[in-house]
């Protein structure tokens, strides 16, 4: 199974899985909502009690 | 053709493949990949001895399947060089219990199994990429039923059926009952000129090409009947319109419509097409015995490697961009590479010659000057400042920094490698790379230049000269508007742009930051964006930890070709301005 | 080699403001933009002009950077892309390192995309020239290396355009190695018949 994250367009705000694996190359990515590159990803905060 | 395999200042290299690239302008080292013929290139008379007794059989795909060769072969008869070769993937085996049959029929004893692959390295001055294109496959376009109904052919494909040299003679015929068709039907456009299926450009050659076999067949064949289903007939070059007015003459009728369906007789083969005549407005059946799709062209496949290898960009078409569009058409934006033919866009066979002329004349400029001066852009390193932690040797795409692990001596950048980027420079911890003509001191002066009267109308844009820039150029040359607020910073690559210029901007009140660079397959160098990326995402990390909207740092890819989107994202950037409030700019001059 | 006259610690910018013909002055008042240079702290003159890049235009230039000593010039006028080896060359012409010319693209970035808003496109145009002045104040004299290029040429594919530039500057006298993926050179063009608009035949 590919691993998948979270991400966050910082343009429209828009939030969608993507294949993602920190092993990976960087690759370009876009909002698929907007378009827009600035696309960051959420890490998955330290989980909460 | 000959000429090429005759000239003593020609090295030709068949069956070759370009497989890395260093170096740079008068200096490439090109590593070609020689497979192994199995036949001596040198020593073949094309005989065709051999071919008699090899009992592989295959298509050929000089003929596109339309005839069969053997596993040893001559792909066609003027071919240069003249000699043949052996296929091993479909030969049946070099041991001669299995075959080797071409073998014993050899007398010359050209061919040789054990023939190996050779890797040799090239040293060349200049690189001319002429890799051509390849053609559209019309399979996916259903209704024109290409490869369900066989009497509906390719314009490429015609053109082998109506070649003297073919696998017909030069008799046409239809592929179903191999007699003459007696109504034939050309389709325009397939592939072109179209924004949902195919490509959305015009491959220039297709109209004069089936003019060209109208008036081929008009010749030999004076009772077929041709109809030309077309959008808008381009003829605009030299002698064209008068082909095309002969060809009219000749009664080939041109009809201005595209067929919305083919239907096949399942008996005789006949094939009907649905159109309607635009200029009348009249929809009608017609019944012909043949149909060939004028298909267009697209980028050949072996772009992406060259590309890749050569640090080249494509505009949205697919095929290679130039450094000017109009003012430097032949050169490569990469240093000492230039284009010919079809390689930078569709082209008919004078535009190709005209092009590779002027590609050879633009590389002859350089190699007869002998000498070319590096623009003084390059990164030096601050020996005093240098604490050889050897980030910079990691980060530079072109390994043009040496430095010594274990005797940890300051990093050292040969100049005549570095490109320039400056990723070294942002990358630095210890302000101990110096950036030639783009100095932190410079930046910083201009960042500051742009926020010392009302910071908060302002958008700071560092953009890329390759680019962003140049689609920022390209916005105006286009005159497309956007606000004023816009503020641009020139950097030869977003991966100059350091941290501290961003967070300077935002101490210093800018409301929205944007960094912009090359496409990550556009990157003019290597992978040097790839460190932009990180670095933003790393400061979007930093912006929220003191509390400040990570939002308000922006990135953005836009190619030199993109004004449409460097307009629209200059919009963008100032609805997010609008948005950052005063108080959000002063509790971030506080906090950095 | 030029003349390095920057060494000195006093700084005299010149800044130069091009009309472009109507493409820049027909959106931003250029006159107030120089009016605006010449307040700035280092620059010892600021003017306008038609066509900078013109040989008239390229004198003044010279000129003023000999009549006022000037140790940086600021042209802004249209894209680096475009004119910065230009106005480089002229500035070499009377010993001023080119590297200490700056650009400041008030053509493609200001005056074409802001058409509509001459008034904001001024104020724009000012605070681009303020920070090319800016960034000019710290340009460093530099020197280009010179790298030798190696007389022969590498041609990636054999189709007809491959082949004409092979022919052409191995004619030219110089080595050519021409690259070709398949077992023949003659590309697509060699699988075509009769080739328009002659009607002959393409080998
Ligand atoms: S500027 Fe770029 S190419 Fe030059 S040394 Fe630094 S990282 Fe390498
Ligand atoms: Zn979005």
């Amino acid at each position: 199974m590919a691993e998948e994250a979270n991400f966050k367009c910082l343009r429209c705000g828009h939030q969608f899985k993507a294949p993602f694996s920190p092993k990976d190359e960087p690759q370009e990515r876009a909002c698929p909502e907007c378009g827009s590159n600035s696309v960051r990803r959420i890490k998955e905060k330290a989980k909460k009690k | 053709m000959t000429d090429v395999g005759r000239h003593p200042r020609i090295e030709l290299m068949t069956l070759s493949e370009v497989v890395d690239v260093q170096g740079y302008i008068g200096n490439f080292r090109v590593k070609v990949l020689r497979k192994a013929r199995y036949v001596d290139e040198k020593e073949c008379t094309a005989c065709g001895d051999c071919l008699e007794d090899c009992p592989v059989t295959k298509p050929n795909e000089f003929d596109l399947g339309l005839s069969t060769r053997k596993a040893i072969y001559q792909p066609f008869p003027q071919a240069v060089p003249a000699a043949f070769a052996l296929n091993m993937e479909e030969c049946l085996g070099n041991n001669p219990i299995a075959c080797g049959k071409c073998l014993e029929k050899c007398e010359k004893e050209c061919i040789d199994y054990d023939m190996q692959d050779k890797e040799v390295e090239i040293k060349v001055g200049t690189i001319i990429v002429a890799t051509g294109m390849d053609v559209y496959d019309p399979t996916e376009l259903d209704e024109f039923g290409y490869t369900r109904f066989e009497n509906v052919v390719t314009s490429l494909e015609f053109e082998r059926l109506i070649n003297a040299g073919g696998p017909t003679e030069g008799h046409l015929i239809r592929p179903t009952d191999w007699q003459l068709p007696k109504r034939v039907a050309f389709i325009q456009c397939i592939g072109s000129r179209s924004e949902k299926r195919g490509n959305p450009y015009c491959s220039n050659v297709c109209c004069m090409n089936t003019i060209k076999d109208s008036l081929l067949i008009k010749n030999h064949w004076p009772e077929v009947e041709i109809k030309v289903f077309y959008m808008d007939i381009r003829a605009f070059g030299k002698g064209f319109e008068d082909l095309y007015k002969r060809s009219k003459a000749e009664g080939v009728m041109y009809i201005r419509g595209i067929p919305g369906d083919i239907r096949e007789d399942q008996e005789t083969k006949n094939l009907f097409l649905l159109a309607e005549d635009s200029n009348t407005g009249k929809v009608m059946e017609h019944e012909v015995d043949m149909v060939i799709l004028s298909i267009g062209l697209i980028p050949s496949t072996e772009n992406s490697l060259i590309r890749q290898l050569l640090t080249l960009s494509r505009t949205s078409d697919g095929f290679f961009m130039e450094a000017h569009p109009k003012l430097q058409p032949v050169d490569a934006p990469t240093k000492g590479v230039f284009f010919a033919g079809c390689a930078e866009s569709p082209k008919d066979i004078k535009d190709s010659v005209t092009q590779a002329s002027a590609s050879a004349s633009r590389a002859n400029i350089l190699m007869s000057a002998g000498k070319f001066t590096v623009e003084a852009i390059t990164s030096l390193i601050n020996e005093e400042l240098c604490k050889a932690c050897g980030l910079c040797a990691r980060v530079c795409p072109y390994h043009a920094i040496e430095f010594d692990k274990e005797k940890k001596l300051p990093a050292r950048v040969i100049e005549a490698s570095c490109a320039g980027c400056g990723t070294c420079g942002a990358e630095c911890a210890f302000d101990a790379v110096v950036m030639r003509h783009f100095t932190d001191q410079q930046i910083l002066g201009q960042v500051e230049a742009i926020l010392e009267e009302n910071p908060q109308d302002k958008v700071v844009v560092f953009a890329c000269n390759w680019c962003s820039y140049a689609g920022a150029d390209y916005a105006g040359v286009s005159r497309l508007q956007y606000p004023p607020s816009i503020r641009i910073i020139r950097t030869m690559c977003s991966g100059r742009v350091d941290e501290k210029f961003v967070l300077h901007a935002f101490k210093l009140g800018a409301p929205i930051v944007l960094v912009s660079g090359c496409h990550f397959a556009d990157c003019h160098y290597i992978n040097a964006n790839r460190w932009t990326q990180k670095r933003v995402e790393k400061l979007w990390d930093k912006l929220e930890k003191k509390g400040i909207r990570p939002e308000r740092l922006q990135l953005e890819w836009i190619s030199a070709a993109e004004g449409l989107k460097f307009a629209k994202v200059m919009k963008e950037m100032e609805e997010l301005r609008q948005g950052v409030t005063l108080e959000e700019i002063d509790y971030t001059r506080k906090e950095l | 080699m030029a003349i390095e006259r920057s060494e000195s610690d006093e700084l005299r910018i010149g800044v130069f403001i091009c009309y472009c013909g109507l493409n820049i002055s027909g959106t931003v008042d250029c006159e107030a933009v120089a009016e605006y240079a010449q307040g700035l702290k280092d620059v010892v003159a600021a003017s306008t002009n038609r066509y900078t890049c013109s040989e008239p235009g390229q004198q003044e230039i010279k000129n003023d950077i000999k009549e006022h000593n000037l140790n940086r010039v600021v042209v802004a006028s249209c894209s680096p892309r475009m004119h910065e080896p230009t106005f480089r060359v002229a500035c070499q012409e009377v010993g001023l390192n080119p590297y200490l010319l700056e650009m400041v693209n008030l053509r493609e970035h200001c005056s074409w995309v802001h058409m509509h808003e001459p008034e904001k496109a001024t104020e724009k145009a000012k605070e681009m020239v303020k920070m090319g002045v800016a960034r000019a104040r710290f340009l460093q004299p530099q020197i280009e290396k010179e790298v030798p290029v190696d007389r022969s040429t590498m041609v990636i594919g054999g189709g007809i355009a491959g082949i004409q530039a092979s022919l052409d500057l191995a004619n030219a006298g110089y080595q050519v190695y021409l690259v070709e993926k398949k077992p023949s050179i003659g590309g697509v063009m060699a699988q075509i018949d009769k080739t328009f608009p002659t009607m002959d035949c393409s080998i």
